[in-house]
């Protein structure tokens, strides 16, 4: 489990997280939804660390993250993490050097679902099909937790359905997954947990099944609640 | 420690093609620069033979033999060794911005690796080493060859054959860049190593607070050299002449080591600490 708890970061005086708490499940799709600037991104690389915190404490499986829970939990910014002179063949090279997690066979499956070629270098890539492969780096790993920042964004509708899919497919399933995304309606029916940050708090934070059932409510009209009153 | 040599593999790797240019340049250079010159040499000598001026020996008397000394003193050999300082600088700084530069953010990668930041460091620096060592190393084994294609242009009687310890001794830049004994060599590189630690300390203070960083870095670097100078600075005012040589040569290697203990410590901080990809 992820557990993110009081979670306080400043940029020079002005305070965008203020005491921000939520958890994110192995097995389970988090959401976690804000308009732009809410620090979204903030908390996944805080997660992550790689930037500092103020306050409050986020543990990985019960423990601070160390170099070791690299192999238990990876980001998948919206930026490729990769060279772009690199080959596609030379990045999962690079992977299969650095991670004991990393899984061949399921990149290769990935890169046949996604029908993108080994041999092709990164700054020839289309946005849809960094985005794809950018993907593939992160699900080509043994790990109990992928974070995943806005994977939808700015990318074809076709790429977008098609990484929807992976949301579905066996290649998630298990995982504790953490995602940001504008693009709500894409994964509306898959996400289990939503957590709706504004003005450096959590506003709200439900499982979406509960929502549905009990109040007849989507994500959606929950956003429209906490952002537009 | 596996993956710290995989990560010195890596850094080299990216820099290969500039560093063999950087090679390519200094070859070709150095060579053509003892070929040209020989010829001019011979040229000047020819005219004035051939003319019936003066004698071999006139013409030997009046302008003197060629050797070495004259050609290591061109654009052509000292134009590489500049460009090269000036490339390995440049890329002191280049080896860290590179990763936060562009669209795609390597630096994620670099710190999402399942090992100890510190070695991203010590690659880092391991390879910026083996860059300048494997270029000090160049330039010895050019030399040998230069001499030999100067002895086979010039005749006998129209030259000087020095060896490379007198060649690398002309120069007091040269005897920087090829020290004579291994102490020499350990305080030279020493120090250049230790400068690199220092930036790469400093660079990090930068990434770390970026405007105030830089500040930071400044002061640290300041801090770090009146440190190292600390012996140095104390002989020259309040103790003066209060130190042997052996002595102030041992108390600087000891304020030496402290900075890069301190550099490798404190950058080890700001890379679990305090360090944003962003």
């Amino acid at each position: 489990m992820i557990e993110v708890k009081e979670l306080t970061k400043k940029f020079g005086r002005k305070t965008v997280l203020n005491g921000v708490s939520f958890t994110a499940e192995k097995g389970q799709i988090t959401c976690l939804i804000g308009i732009n600037g809410v620090g979204k991104t903030t908390i996944m690389n805080a997660i992550m660390a790689l930037t500092p915190i103020n306050g409050g404490e986020i543990l990985i499986n019960g423990e601070k993250i160390h170099k070791h829970s690299y192999e238990k939990i990876t980001f998948i910014p919206d930026a490729i993490t990769m060279l772009p002179q690199m080959k596609i063949s030379e990045t999962m090279q690079f992977m299969a050097d650095f991670y004991d997690c990393w899984n061949q066979k399921r990149a290769d499956e990935i890169l046949q679902f996604f029908k993108l070629r080994e041999d092709n270098r990164l700054s020839e890539l289309s946005k849809g099909n960094t985005a794809k492969v950018n993907l593939m780096l992160g699900l080509a790993m043994d790990v109990d937790f992928l974070l995943m920042d806005e994977p939808f964004s700015g990318i074809d509708i076709f790429s977008r359905e098609q990484i929807a899919d992976v949301f579905s497919s066996h290649l998630v399933e298990d995982r504790g997954v953490l995602i940001t995304t504008h693009e709500i309606n894409d994964i509306e029916h898959l996400i289990d947990k939503a957590v709706l940050l504004n003005n450096g708090i959590v506003s709200k934070e439900f499982n979406t099944e509960e929502i549905r059932e009990n109040e007849g409510k989507s994500v959606v009209d929950m956003m429209r609640e906490v952002y537009q009153g | 420690m596996n993956r710290y040599f995989k990560l010195v593999n890596f850094e080299f790797n990216r820099f290969l093609k500039i560093y063999l240019v950087l090679i390519g340049i200094t070859i070709i250079s150095q060579i053509i620069g003892v070929i040209v010159k020989s010829n001019q040499y011979l040229n000047m000598a020819n005219d004035q033979i051939q003319g019936g001026s003066m004698s071999s020996s006139e013409f030997i008397n009046q302008y003197g033999p060629i050797s070495l000394y004259e050609i290591i003193q061109t654009l052509w050999f000292l134009g590489p060794i500049a460009l090269c300082i000036v490339s390995l600088i440049i890329y002191v700084f280049f080896i860290w911005y590179r990763d936060w530069l562009g669209k795609n953010t390597f630096v994620y990668r670099l710190f999402m690796l399942p090992t100890a930041r510190i070695n991203i460091y010590f690659a880092k620096a391991t390879t910026v080493f083996l860059m300048v060592l494997g270029l000090i190393a160049l330039q010895l084994l050019l030399l040998p060859v230069e001499a030999w294609i100067l002895q086979w242009i010039v005749p006998f009687d129209f030259r000087i054959d020095m060896s490379i310890r007198e060649i690398t001794g002309i120069f007091h830049y040269f005897a920087i860049l090829f020290p004579n004994t291994i102490v020499q060599f350990i305080i030279h590189y020493g120090i250049g190593f230790m400068a690199v630690f220092v930036v790469f300390t400093a660079i990090l203070f930068e990434r770390s607070y970026r405007w105030k960083g830089i500040l930071f870095g400044i002061i640290y670097g300041v801090l770090a050299l009146l440190l190292f100078f600390a012996p140095v600075l104390l002989q020259a005012t309040i103790l003066y002449e209060f130190f042997y040589p052996i002595e102030l040569l041992v108390l600087q290697m000891i304020t030496g080591l402290t900075v890069i203990a301190g550099s490798i410590w404190m950058s080890n901080y700001l890379l679990n600490k305090k360090i944003r990809i962003w």
